[in-house]
């Protein structure tokens, strides 16, 4: 046994050390009571907004798509519910029989079974819904609502599909939707200061976006808003409660200025040949007519087209996907007479009393070239009057003989040459309005004078699309005074012009279109098989775009044994004159004739679009 | 102050300020448990029964004399040894870790019992010895401590097994250790960090010291648990959620909420203030301990009482620790709070043994 001194030094010492290491504790709990502290009071707001983001989980909801219509207030494009019958996986305790039981209603093929069967698990175990049978019959609604007190864990939900009403009159003009890419979902919904998370449809195909014509430029007005539900979830992710929910917002309608008849009456009359038809109400600018044939149906390629028949699309060889009406390049030929002869009035080249004569060709008095008139023999004595009517290329050779290169351009560009003309066309391409500076350039080769002599005529390099066509067609029918072309009529967003000019009086404007008028009216008016055609006034120019230069007509006849080889057919016209309400350009390609192959669809569209 | 319940033909030994602070305690852990699970009334009703059942045991195991444990601590130590040899043997492997025997009624973690009956063995073996410790019994304390250290740590339960080692070295400290031999054995443990670290830790416990160093590491891997917990008492404030409206644990997001993860719990649903309430209860039952161990009959007494209230601290400081994100994650209970048999059981048996040393005197000898 220890003495006492030991036990008092043993007792002594032990307190010591008993403290020492009680000491360490109370330190230790003292700097987890103050790290409890920071956490729960310094650093609460953090904490609780993780809280938050923990527990809860956003999902978006599509919004609606805007309703597309004509000028008339009629549905071209409209959204069309299809019924899907949905489950509960997670209040469903035995899917076997539950199918079982569901397919003596609504039959399920194998298809179908599987898929409930593989996705049953997954989307109990997160309670979410799953689709089991799209697009239910009107019989198949009405056999399961009947039952539907038997199956409380079943419901049948509205899904949208895009229907066009008129799918191959508007496949250009109005275009389709189509799914959207990562990078484009991303860009809309940061928009909206949203991420890309899980989303409730109301499209069967999700989430889409317009990838042509007026869907497209007006897809943000189109699509809407995406709404948003928050819901509270577990840590597995499993949805709780709904807590809030944010209403999408439904795109708006579009209200165009299509003409759903007129347009009936283009694409009948264009008979699926290569070529397109614009039509406008000149007073607005409105494009009333846009017609690309041949077409092809969007609905299909909004909703789901065979990889065979959409491959047959594409290798079509008249390119149905092309739109022609604001990107086919065509040259204006004879069309362009009416503002190369105005371009004469306005620089004093020539007077309406001008006479040349015309002995069906021009040569060039550089280097003798001849260029050839389309009759042989010429027309005679030839004023302005005249030549329109008669389509003489000689005076207009010879009026661009003597015009300044860089003038010409520059008045053609007032017609919107070389130039947007549209404020809301997809994509539309400005053609060309050659200059000496794009040739060297581009060809590598000097302007000679020939080029310029064969702009007077419209040929060579200079093209246009029929869009461009349809407003020179209208610039010319409103005397000088245009209107930017548009699908909506938008009074605050159009661009007005007149084009300036200080020798060109109103009476000039009307000689102008008494020319005009005569290319159908007049008994020498190459586009006098329209007389019968229609009860009221047109005027009009015609026009034939060489592909191949021949000499002789026997030499055409020749080289149209191929018809790629075929002229263009064309033609510009607005009526009713005096006061003309549309112009309207027409292109056919390898119709040959203006006057007799374009002219006709012409006069219908404006027939359909005068005669109401 | 008294120490004994009178009554009329026998009297029992009986510290009221432990039993009620440690009754409370149980109690209110029986409440936090019920939200910690989710309201799980099974869970709770288990609880209550192992918690009447401890209660009974402390006040049983505070009526022998002291001598009872000293003479039969080798005894209880040869059991405690025997049975964690058995859980080798028999014993009931999940998740890769064998620690628990099963007796039929009741899953025993039979390390829970080494953990009191190895200080007590040490107390009853060098409360005789000279002021210092010589190098013979520190040596030979020291190869036990070891030996048992490792019959816990290969289980593997790396947790326990630190508990069961300090427990050990608690004793030997509060016995009297030689300072020369701390800092020499301190210096030896410094130089020797590296070759521990490659040779003795598992991959994933490496794994969880490394994330713990650099939480970022992976967020949703070993940290995920530490993240939770964080956000768990960070949002709870300085009032908390309320009762049952903590929605880290409600919904799930805090793992093991029901076990090593109680306190983010209740720091979530009752706030900062709640969390002072609740360590004030454990501070109270600490200094309680202090007071008895200064009050104590003879020096097996205090080492005990001293041994076994360190014990209790230790797995307290291991738990907050790690919950507040300031320790590693090793698993480590709540004393009296988390859910759990064996661990729960053993803080009522070492706090019925510490009511003994504390209420006995000796009548002979000063």
């Amino acid at each position: 046994m220890i003495d006492l001194d030991e036990r008092y030094k043993e007792k002594k010492s032990f307190f010591n050390r008993l403290i020492i290491v009680y000491a360490f504790f109370s330190f230790a709990f003292t700097f987890f009571l103050y790290r409890t502290y920071s956490l729960q009071v310094s650093e609460y707001t953090e904490y609780e907004t993780a809280a938050i983001e923990n527990k809860t989980k956003e999902v978006l909801v599509q919004p609606i798509r805007g309703i597309i219509y004509d000028r008339s207030g009629k549905i071209i494009v409209n959204n069309v519910p299809t019924y899907d019958l949905i489950i509960k996986p997670s209040q469903i305790k035995n899917i076997d029989s539950f199918l079982s039981d569901l397919s003596l209603i609504i039959n399920l093929n194998s298809n179908e079974l599987d898929y409930v069967k593989e996705n049953f698990d997954l989307k109990a175990s997160y309670n979410r819904e799953l689709v089991v049978k799209k697009n239910l019959s009107e019989i198949e609604i009405a056999k399961f609502e009947v039952r539907s007190y038997r199956f409380p864990n079943a419901f049948i939900d509205v899904r949208y599909s895009r229907y066009n009403n008129y799918p191959k009159l508007f496949s250009h003009a109005i275009g389709y939707v189509g799914g959207v890419s990562n990078d484009e979902l991303t860009n809309i919904l940061s928009n909206q200061n949203l991420q890309q998370i899980e989303t409730i449809f109301k499209y069967s195909n999700g989430f889409q976006i317009g990838k042509t014509g007026i869907e497209s430029t007006y897809d943000n007005l189109l699509r809407g808003k995406f709404g948003k539900k928050t819901y509270e979830v577990d840590a597995r992710g499993r949805l709780l409660d709904e807590m809030q929910f944010i209403k999408p917002i439904d795109g708006k309608n579009i209200f165009t200025t299509l003409d759903i008849d007129t347009q009936k009456v283009a694409y009948d009359q264009m008979d699926n040949r290569r070529g397109a038809v614009v039509a406008i109400e000149i007073d607005t600018g409105s494009i009333v007519t846009y017609l690309s044939t041949p077409s092809f149906s969007t609905n299909s390629i909004s909703n789901g087209i065979s990889s065979s028949a959409f491959n047959a699309l594409i290798k079509d060889n008249n390119k149905p996907f092309f739109d022609r009406a604001s990107q086919g390049r065509y040259s204006p030929a004879s069309t362009i007479k009416p503002a190369i002869g105005l371009f004469g009035l306005e620089n004093n080249i020539i007077d309406w009393n001008f006479t040349i004569d015309d002995p069906g060709y021009f040569i060039l008095p550089e280097d003798q070239r001849v260029y050839r008139g389309w009759r042989e023999g010429g027309h005679g004595k030839v004023n302005l009057n005249k030549a329109i009517i008669v389509s003489s290329n000689t005076f207009f050779f010879s009026l661009a003989y003597q015009s300044d290169i860089y003038k010409l351009i520059d008045y053609l560009s007032k017609f919107g040459f070389g130039a947007n003309v549209c404020v809301d066309c997809f994509n539309p391409d400005k053609g060309l309005l050659p200059t000496p500076e794009w040739k060297i350039n581009n060809l590598n080769f000097g302007w000679f004078k020939g080029d310029t002599v064969n702009l007077g005529v419209g040929q060579g390099y200079l093209s246009a699309t029929p869009l461009q066509l349809a407003y020179y067609s209208s610039i010319l029918a409103n005397m000088g005074k245009s209107n930017e072309l548009s699908f909506v009529y938008d009074k605050n967003e159009k661009k007005k012009t007149y084009i300036q000019s200080e020798n060109i009086s109103n009476l000039d404007w009307k000689k102008l279109h008494h020319s005009m008028i005569g290319v159908i009216e007049s008994p020498i008016g190459t586009a006098k098989r329209l007389q019968e055609l229609k009860t009221y006034t047109v005027a009009a120019k015609s026009g034939t775009v060489e592909l191949v230069s021949t000499e002789t007509k026997e030499d055409y006849k020749i080289i149209r044994e191929n018809e790629g080889n075929r002229d263009h057919a064309i033609i510009i016209a607005f009526g009713p004159m005096p006061n003309p309400k549309y112009a309207v350009s027409v292109v056919i390609e390898n119709g040959e004739s203006g006057g007799s192959v374009a002219g006709p669809v012409a006069i219908a569209v404006l027939n359909s679009l005068i005669d109401r | 102050m008294k120490k004994k319940l009178e009554f009329k033909n026998f009297s029992i030994y009986f510290d009221q300020y432990l039993f009620i602070s440690i009754t409370l305690l149980s109690v209110m852990g029986l409440f936090f448990l019920y939200s910690a699970s989710q309201g799980n009334l099974n869970t709770v009703i288990k609880q209550s029964i192992y918690v009447g059942f401890g209660l009974a045991i402390m006040l049983i195991l505070s009526q022998p004399d002291p001598d009872f444990y000293k003479i039969f601590s080798s005894l209880f130590l040869l059991i405690a040894i025997s049975l964690m040899f058995a859980t080798m043997i028999f014993g009931k492997e999940i998740n890769g870790a064998k620690r628990w025997l099963n007796l039929g009624f009741f899953t025993l973690q039979t390390s829970e019992l080494i953990k009191i009956a190895l200080p007590i063995f040490l107390a009853s073996y060098l409360y005789n010895k000279k002021l210092p410790i010589s190098l013979r019994h520190t040596l030979q304390t020291l190869l036990l401590i070891c030996f048992i250290f490792y019959l816990v740590y290969s289980q593997p339960d790396l947790g326990t097994g630190l508990v069961v080692f300090m427990a050990g070295i608690y004793i030997l400290f509060l016995a009297g250790l030689s300072w020369k031999f701390i800092l020499t054995s301190f210096g030896f443990i410094v130089l020797s960090t590296p070759f521990i670290w490659n040779s003795f830790l598992e991959p994933f416990q490496r794994q969880r010291i490394l994330t713990f160093i650099n939480p970022s590491n992976d967020p949703y891997g070993s940290a995920w648990n530490i993240t939770q917990s964080k956000i768990a008492i960070g949002s709870g404030g300085m009032s908390g959620k309320g009762y049952l409206d903590g929605s880290q644990a409600n919904l799930n997001f805090l793992p093991e909420a029901e076990t090593d993860f109680i306190f983010a719990v209740i720091a979530e649903e009752f706030g900062f203030l709640g969390i002072c309430i609740l360590l004030s209860f454990f501070f109270f039952i600490l200094l309680r301990c202090i007071y008895l161990a200064f009050n104590a009959r003879d020096r097996f007494c205090r080492l005990t009482i001293g041994g076994l209230s360190l014990i209790f601290a230790s797995t307290l400081f291991i738990n907050i620790g790690m919950v507040v994100g300031i320790m590693p994650v090793v698993g480590m209970p709540m004393p009296f709070i988390s859910k759990g048999g064996s661990s729960l059981l053993s803080f009522y048996i070492a706090f019925g043994i510490i009511i003994s040393m504390a209420t006995h005197k000796k009548l002979m000898q000063k």
